[in-house]
């Protein structure tokens, strides 16, 4: 052989050392630990002439060594080897924390290896055995050998560097582990939490605290936290006194706006500090009160502000399962209302619903009741469900006496802005109820249930416009508290009892009717609301009625009193026609009593103004001596000098909705003078000749235009 | 056929020999035992492909030191491609390169040789 082609040992040195450098620069350059172990173990394997090696780690949870990387060699057939670190030639190299040279007999545990030589170098992390590496078969030309001492000293140099690099590898995973496992808690938890630097920069944010100040976290990360704060001054100064005075600052219930957002919400901002107590910035915890809010603005359309800070406060109280107990149930309902929405736009439903739901449920929610359900214009409160008090009946009864006063003030407000007035009917009992979440799996509800619910349902339909009607249970436990006066009423038989009810009304104060208010109210409403394009049934004509019925009224001796009535419903004969003309009288006699009702006005005479109105329908049919005043005042022109102008006037409305030749009109005019009739003394007296003369002219005319056309 | 040697191959009187795993003793003396049979037959210009092999010790390199003095003898060549750098390394530092040519593809060592 050339000695120039031998192989010599500087070459095989430079070889080593080459290696070593390598595994010394490239071990930190790994991030996974299997990566590198394998790489430690072919480069070992190769720069020491190994056949085949593997690398054992130590399970996390025992002392038992794995197979971590392998190279060269049948790792099948070592299946099932315990390779105990305290046992045998690992004991040994634990022991010493050498590398430890061997030879593989028949009865080893390594036999399976095929192999016959070995060295085992120790793996450290510190002082504590971690791992080793293990090479079998030195190879050579000649065959197998026993690795020597310079193999030991070259395997211990790498095994060391691989130890630092395994160890920083494992630091690093575990950094990222940390890391990672911050991460994820700070990103589950529901707290927004942001950090900042002593730049004033925001170096970590959260998932919940993007969401609260409403911007990506790609917005946030890296900016002064002034800049991202800019609209709200409030955490820029919590922050900026934090690193101030680096103590805990602590804000509740502020309102911070970010892009667009605005969010409710508790701050705490901290001092960061580091292993030397020295503040590196702060961190800032903000609790979203959305939710909070949500719950409590949920809970509070149903039950006052005072029950829900209590059951927030104490859930036990709210025993939601289904249970007999005693309560107090309320029910209102608006009088006329079907009826009073048909003239109104669906706006001014909803709208005129809102504004007296809002006003009711103010009252309940004073009194601590709880609003069980809104029925249409209906009202259902519970006293005493979820949570009871000895003053529930008391408390439902005050509800519905300030319910009352509170919508006379509400009406005088309508009535003034030409609004129809509203008025409502109460029931109260109280009973044994079932209470509890009742519905289907869609949709429960917390309500009340049984015959003492039924009987206040049914207390309320007994219930006047205006009234509060309360059964003998309600009674019995208000009636020694002198802020109730009740009035015993017949008895009364309901739907669903056999035996007749015994019933109290209960009194409050309603405020004296004053007629020229009404007057001034009602004229108000009509000047709003009669249409516009009437040329007849205008003001005019009310004014007139009432300026007639006052001066027939007087010639027919009427007493004052007499004469106001008399004057009420002349203001009120036409208003039906807001809303149904060919029934107006109808519908004039339903506002007269929701009006004069909401007005305070005396409620015994209510049927009596009705009754004028209804009795202007035509043909005529005055049944009293106001009716008749009414009816007389109401076609007082039909024997007046200013005849021609009114019926014009009426001609121009009628034709609104059809034509009419002026042969029909005449024959109608002609038709109704004939029908018509004066009832009371001075009318006929004063009118009657005229209309017969105005009569006469209609019949001229008639004659006229026949003959004219016969002609033709 | 050792498990050494993937596959053997002729072109252009060139005979290509592909490995796999480490070249070692034993993966030295599968591709002599093929480059001395085909010396005997005639032939004298060998490639080896060693993609397949990631890693080699002093052994193997030193029985392609054999294999290059028995081809000098036969005024014959050997040259190597597709070697992973530290193979190249391990071959530049044992002197290998110097009485042997590493190609970077198949085409560039046919074309050499």
């Amino acid at each position: 052989m050339n000695k120039q082609f031998n192989i010599n040992e500087l070459q095989l040195k430079y070889l080593e050392l080459e290696t070593l450098l390598d595994i010394t620069n490239e071990l930190n350059s790994f991030e996974n630990v299997s990566i590198l172990l394998q790489e430690i173990l072919i480069k070992s394997c190769a720069v020491l002439n190994a056949s085949s090696g593997l690398i054992l780690m130590q399970n996390n949870n025992s002392d038992l060594f794995q197979i971590e990387a392998e190279f060269n060699i049948d790792v099948e057939a070592l299946k099932g080897i315990i390779f105990n670190k305290k046992k045998g030639f690992f004991n040994e190299v634990n022991q010493n924390r050498k590398p430890l040279n061997i030879q593989i007999s028949n009865d080893n545990f390594l036999a399976r290896t095929n192999c016959t030589y070995g060295l085992i170098a120790p793996l450290l992390d510190k002082k504590e055995l971690v791992g080793v590496i293990v090479l079998f078969d030195k190879e050579s030309r000649a065959g197998i050998s026993p690795f020597d001492d310079s193999d030991t000293n070259m395997l211990s140099a790498i095994a060391s560097q691989a130890g630092v690099a395994y160890n920083n590898i494992k630091l690093m995973e575990n950094i990222k582990e940390a890391k990672t496992f911050n991460d994820n808690i700070m990103q589950s938890i529901v707290t927004g939490v942001f950090t900042t630097n002593l730049m004033g920069e925001i170096s970590h944010v959260n998932r919940a605290a993007t969401a609260i100040i409403n911007l990506e976290k790609e917005m946030v990360i890296g900016n002064h936290y002034e800049y991202v704060f800019e609209s709200n001054e409030i955490i820029n100064q919590l922050i900026s006194k934090c690193e101030e005075v680096l103590a805990t600052i602590s804000e509740t219930q502020i309102q911070i706006d970010c892009n667009g957002k605005s969010t409710s919400v508790n701050i705490s901002v901290s001092p960061l500090l580091n292993d030397l107590n020295e503040p590196i910035g702060s961190v800032v915890a903000m609790e979203d009160l959305s939710n909070l809010d949500k719950l409590k603005s949920t809970f509070k359309k149903y039950v006052s502000k005072q029950i829900v800070d209590q059951l927030l406060e104490n859930d036990e109280m709210l025993n939601l399962g289904g249970q007999e107990q005693e309560a107090t149930i309320l029910f209102s309902d608006i009088r006329g209302f079907t009826s009073m929405s048909e003239s109104m736009s669906p706006t001014d439903v909803v709208e005129t619903l809102n504004d007296y739901f809002n006003l009711m449920i103010e009252i309940i929610f004073k009194y601590n009741g709880t609003l069980d359900k809104i029925i249409g214009d209906a009202l259902m409160v519970i006293y005493g469900a979820p949570n009871s008090s000895d003053k529930d009946t008391e408390n439902a009864v005050l509800t519905a006496i300030e319910m009352q006063e509170k919508l006379i003030e509400f009406n005088q407000l309508r009535i003034i802005n030409s609004k129809l007035p509203i008025t409502i009917g109460i029931g109260i009992n109280r009973g044994k109820v079932i209470s509890g979440n009742i519905g289907s799996r869609q949709q429960m509800n917390f309500t009340v249930i049984g015959d003492s619910v039924n009987l206040a349902s049914r207390l309320c339909s007994v219930a006047a416009s205006d009234e509060i009607i309360v059964s003998d249970a309600v009674w019995k436990q208000v009636k020694d508290n002198k802020l109730f006066k009740g009035k015993k009423l017949s008895p009364v038989k309901v739907k669903g009892k056999a035996k007749p009810i015994q019933i109290k009304e209960i009194l409050y104060h309603r405020p004296a009717f004053h007629y020229e208010q009404a007057f001034e109210k009602i004229e108000a409403f009509l000047i709003d609301h009669l249409p516009a394009n009437y040329t007849y049934h205008t003001i005019h004509h009310i004014r007139d009625v009432v300026e007639q019925a006052e001066k027939i009224a007087k010639k027919e001796k009427m007493s004052k009193a007499e004469i106001e009535d008399l004057k009420l419903a002349a203001w009120l004969h036409d208003v039906g026609y807001i809303w149904e003309p060919t029934r107006h009288e109808a519908r004039g006699a339903e506002y007269a009593t929701t009006v004069l009702t909401a007005l305070n006005f005396p409620k015994a005479k209510i049927n009596k103004i009705t009754g004028m109105i209804l009795a202007t329908k035509i043909p005529q049919s005055p049944k009293n001596r106001y009716e008749e005043i009414v009816c007389d005042a109401d076609l007082d022109y039909l024997g007046r000098a200013d005849y021609i102008e009114n019926s014009n006037r009426l001609l121009q409305e009628i034709k609104l909705n059809k034509n009419i030749t002026e042969l029909e009109w005449l024959s109608i005019q002609d038709k109704f003078l004939r029908a018509h009739h004066y009832f009371t003394a001075n009318s006929i007296q004063t009118r009657e000749s005229k209309k017969q003369e105005r009569l006469k002219l209609i019949h001229e005319q008639i004659k006229n235009i026949k003959n004219g056309t016969s002609r033709a | 056929m050792s498990s050494f040697i993937k596959s053997t191959k002729e072109a252009n009187q060139i005979i290509i020999i592909e490995t796999d795993g480490y070249l070692n003793n034993e993966g030295g003396e599968a591709i002599s035992a093929i480059c001395y049979e085909k010396i005997k037959g005639g032939q004298h210009k060998f490639l080896i492909n060693m993609a397949g092999t990631k890693v080699v010790n002093s052994i193997g390199v030193s029985i392609l030191i054999e294999i290059i003095e028995k081809l000098q003898e036969v005024n014959g060549k050997i040259g190597y491609y597709n070697l992973a750098p530290i193979v190249a390394k391990t071959f530049n530092i044992m002197g290998l390169t110097k009485y042997s040519t590493v190609f970077a593809t198949e085409e560039e060592a046919v074309g050499a040789l």
